[in-house]
């Protein structure tokens, strides 16, 4: 495997620019050597399309193209060609954009690509694939999400009071009554509308032979309506004066789940993502001791099993701690992620959360913690593009943006970035108090009451033996005023209901 | 994202696996150092320049875990051992892991507990001196230990609300009578919360299984075996010896069938598990290779129950089978969750009745073909970064401590045979060798609205 000796060849079949404009864009990495292809076809469609009274339809036309038959062969049968290539071709739906994954040894380049052409193209559309997809999708909102993973529940509540009345607002695999809603005539028609030419991103990486990507796009320009591109614009969300608090309330939750952040008005488009990327690791690295609030409130307090803070939607990539490419929007926020903490530390646990985050916009880093931080997120981010596969993703998100390939940009950023830059980023950004909150919690009633009036919400400890300075600031933290704009209860029970 | 069922192929883990018709089926060249204190070296030469993943597999897991109470235990050391040491305090550490732009993590399983770092490989002389004083000079106080403590309740409690959480509490209590595999590798709740007052039981289990002889360093990627070799030994040589083997009770045979249900107090779909007592990993007999084949054979995505219960009739959602590799005999478990909630008896009829068909009647000889052609290319397209490969290797050297097991094991594939599929279903399915455990909704859970 070559990954970093590789060709790289932004080169394309037309032209390689963005995704907007009357060319297509195809992102090549050729990897002579490299026995391994991937295919990641990017579709500039997400549950952000789904119709209103819809909700999941996005979602639900991704699996019918994964997890259904094409017109030639039936699920069965497909299954039975993938199976001894160990090849298969998966979706990740997501707000704006369709991503199908698909990866195959190249002993096996053309019978793979064979079906996956088949699969994107040629769609069967069976009542029985249908009924089981949308009864899987429909199981997992109404069951899984809503009552088995508190985590997952809570962030995506939190999107939920982060977006409200905006297209990202629901989940992306639907609610409770879009799902039921849809019929398979409403596939076939989002199909038609949605999976067009103009639409779509082609990605390759490895070693596939002369004239392949050539081949695939033109037998993908030839299948599918040409269709066009553009989109409408996100409506803007409004600014808040306080905290709009939503309380899930789970009766068999034994932990509560808290989750809060604000829209950015950038994205990595903007100069500003990049020192605001060096403070958010500062602040919150995802999974690591690096953070201030992974440090604070789970190594000296003990408070739960970690702490993190983001800059734009993550979504973590199996048990690996780095987020899954092209999870691309327009739109993005920034978020806290306080993960499970025993219910009577819930309100200390929030506002620990707001009081580190204040201690940076008013304080900001040092020079020294900076330089600290600069190195790091130089060398660390490489980790993210350790596979070709990765990497491809990377480069599409790239093009989304319309930057220059992410890993690079971030290194140019840092050569020139200065401690003043980042301070400056973080009172421009995140210097606000009109934090959306989701909490997931069995004690609900008694939260809000807590949060709503102030309360004092002093830290309870498992054990005796915490520092006094610790202890010294949790005196402050406790009795931390927060400017408070609303706090509502709704059972999970009636999350994303419609 | 779509992540329907992702959870379960985790906590299943089959393993990747694999055939090969020629040669050895793991490409890379090996470089093997045994220590006189009984660490071991091993190195993967890897194309990813300037990158290499440096992993310390230790063979303790939740099978050690036999003293009263201390369920976890391994799983919460593993916690601990990000304290410090007087070299370096926490905060000396993660700076040094920071300064080399890593990416660092450890798990525990039922049987060992893996470090893994990823940085470059210019760091590695670095790396190699903070984890050999780590293992060595591991020092925290009773404090510390507590704080610790609410960490690991708070990574029980999130993933508390799991239904299959339940499940497998619930099948390995039902299954094992007296192995520490009855417990689940979190280990029990009351056990748990128990732990802040076991400081100086940490102490002694550092002592017990943070010895060289329960070690394996694997460096994987971009290295120079004779600077490494050299750095080790100037940085490991002195550790000492233990010595210390724990007395884990042999899990006596079954000899009737077994059955737990679980009252789950949240809506969810049923789950059934039907297991069975199967071997120990081994490559010295056929049948633990013959079963992981089974497993895909019978129960994978192109088997005849999965084409009948979830693409035809549609009673279930997904259905899969298998035993994880461990070293005392794990279950074999086929696992389902079924759609129809009516079609729960019906589901479990049906799973009898495949086992008791492929007891009888010999696998298709094409689809024998296509799973070990499967396997080959999962295990193959698998491999594609340092960290990947690392992970495999820790896999199999936390199992038998032989880098050469790998090939072993995907030799032992390539010679399973349709009559070795249908004898070891007889040999391992009977009704005496069969725990089955169920998991529905209690008649007041509430919360979710599911009727549509």
């Amino acid at each position: 495997m070559r990954w970093m000796v590789l060709v790289l060849l932004m080169c394309v079949v037309g032209s390689v620019r963005s995704v907007v404009g009357d060319e297509r864009d195809t992102v090549l990495l050729e990897s002579p050597g490299n026995p391994l292809v991937s295919f990641r076809f990017v579709f500039h469609v997400g549950s952000s399309d789904d119709p209103d009274g819809k909700q999941g339809l996005a979602a639900l036309t991704a699996l019918m193209l994964t997890q259904g038959g094409t017109e030639e062969l039936s699920l069965q049968e497909a299954m039975e060609v993938l199976y001894p290539l160990a090849a298969n071709v998966s979706s990740q739906p997501d707000k704006e954009v369709t991503t199908f994954i698909g990866r195959a040894h190249r002993d096996h380049l053309e019978e793979f690509f064979s079906i996956f052409r088949e699969r994107l193209e040629k769609p069967r559309f069976a009542e029985d694939d249908f009924a089981r997809n949308k009864d899987q999708l429909l199981n997992f909102v109404s069951k899984s999400l809503r009552s088995q993973d508190d985590e997952e529940l809570g962030k995506h509540a939190f999107e939920w009071q982060l977006f409200q009345g905006h297209p990202y607002q629901h989940p992306v695999e639907g609610t409770v009554q879009g799902i039921a809603a849809i019929t398979l005539d409403d596939v076939k028609k989002f199909y038609r509308e949605h999976y067009t030419f103009a639409n779509l991103q082609i990605g390759l990486a490895g070693d596939f032979p002369t004239g392949f990507a050539e081949r695939v796009r033109e037998d993908f320009r030839k299948a599918l309506p040409a269709g066009s591109d553009e989109k409408e614009s996100l409506p803007e969300l409004t600014k808040g004066k306080g905290l709009d608090v939503m309380i899930v309330d789970r009766a068999a939750a034994d932990s509560t789940a808290v989750s809060l952040g604000f829209p950015l008005s950038i994205t990595r488009a903007d100069e500003d993502f990049y020192p605001l990327l060096v403070a958010n690791i500062y602040l919150g690295d995802h999974r690591s001791f690096n953070g201030v609030l992974m440090n604070e409130l789970r190594a000296k307090r003990g408070l739960n099993y970690g702490d993190y803070s983001y800059i734009e939607a993550f979504i973590q990539e199996g048990g690996s701690t780095f987020p899954v490419p092209n999870i691309s929007r327009r739109q993005q926020y920034f978020s806290i992620w306080i993960r499970p903490v025993a219910h009577d530390n819930a309100h200390f646990a929030l506002r620990g959360a707001i009081h580190f985050l204040r201690r940076l916009v008013d304080e900001g880093m040092s020079e020294e913690e900076f330089s600290a931080m600069r190195d790091y997120v130089r060398s660390y981010s490489k980790l993210w593009v350790q596979n070709l596969d990765r990497r491809l993703g990377y480069q599409m998100d790239s093009s989304f943006y319309q930057t220059d390939f992410y890993i690079d940009a971030i290194e140019k950023k840092l050569e020139s970035m200065t401690v003043d830059d980042v301070n400056r980023a973080v009172k421009r950004h995140l210097d606000r108090w009109d934090f959306r909150v989701a909490v997931v919690s069995g004690e609900a009633a008694k939260l809000k009451q807590a949060i709503e009036t102030n309360q004092k919400s002093p830290m309870t400890y498992q054990a005796e033996g915490t520092a006094d300075d610790v202890l010294a600031e949790d005196k402050r933290i406790e009795v931390f005023e927060l400017p408070i704009e609303g706090v509502r209860i709704v059972p999970a029970s009636e999350m994303f209901e419609k | 994202m779509i992540s329907i069922g992702s959870v379960l192929l985790m906590t299943l883990a089959l393993g990747a696996s694999t055939s090969q018709t020629q040669g050895p089926v793991f490409p890379y060249p090996i470089d093997v150092h045994d220590f006189d204190n009984g660490l071991k070296l091993v190195g993967v030469k890897f194309d990813s320049p300037g990158l290499a993943a440096y992993y310390s597999v230790v063979r303790v897991g939740a099978r050690q875990e036999v003293d009263k109470g201390k369920s976890g235990f391994a799983h919460f050391f593993e916690h601990m051992m990000f304290r410090g040491t007087e070299a370096y305090p926490t905060d000396a550490y993660n700076d040094a892991l920071r300064g080399i732009g890593a990416d660092s993590n450890a798990y525990t399983s039922s049987d060992r507990t893996v470090y893994h770092i990823l940085a470059s490989a210019s760091s590695l002389p670095h790396i190699v001196e903070i984890e050999a004083d780590r293992f060595q000079n591991l020092k925290y106080e009773e404090a510390e230990f507590q704080k610790e403590a609410g960490a690991v309740l708070g990574e029980y409690k999130k993933s508390a609300a799991n239904p299959f959480s339940g499940l497998f509490e619930k099948l390995q209590d039902t299954a094992y009578d007296v192995h520490p595999y009855q417990h689940t590798v979190i280990g029990f709740l009351e056990d748990i919360e128990a732990m802040p007052t076991l400081y100086d039981y940490s102490l002694e289990f550092f002592d017990r299984y943070y010895r060289p002889e329960y070690v394996t360093l694997l460096v994987v990627g971009d290295y120079e075996w004779d600077a490494l070799l050299a750095e080790v030994t100037d940085k490991y040589g002195d550790w000492q010896r233990g010595g210390y083997v724990p007395d884990i009770p042999e899990e006596p045979p079954q000899t009737a069938p077994r059955r737990g249900e679980v009252s789950w107090p949240a809506p969810t779909l049923p789950i059934l598990a039907v297991a069975y007592r199967a071997p120990a990993f081994s490559t010295d007999a056929i049948d633990m290779p013959g079963l992981d084949v089974l497993s895909q054979v019978h129960f994978g995505s192109t088997s005849p129950i999965f084409q009948d219960l979830v693409l035809e009739k549609q009673w279930v959602d997904f259905i899969q089978a298998g035993a994880t590799d461990q070293v005392d005999p794990p279950l074999f478990t086929i696992l389902t969750r079924v759609r129809q909630p009516d079609k729960l008896e019906a589901v479990e009829a049906a799973i009898l009745a495949e086992v008791e068909r492929i007891s009888n009647e010999l696998a298709d000889a094409s689809k024998l073909d296509a799973t070990k052609s499967h396997m080959k290319y999962q295990f193959l397209t698998g491999l594609d970064t340092a960290d990947a490969v690392a992970n495999t290797m820790a896999h199999y050297l936390s199992l038998t401590n032989d880098p050469r097991t790998v090939n072993r094991v995907y030799e032992l594939y390539d010679q399973v045979s349709a009559e070795d599929v249908r004898r070891l279903a007889k040999k391992y399915f009977g009704a005496s060798n069969r725990t089955v455990v169920t998991l529905t909704p209690s008649p007041d859970a509430s919360g979710g609205s599911e009727e549509e």
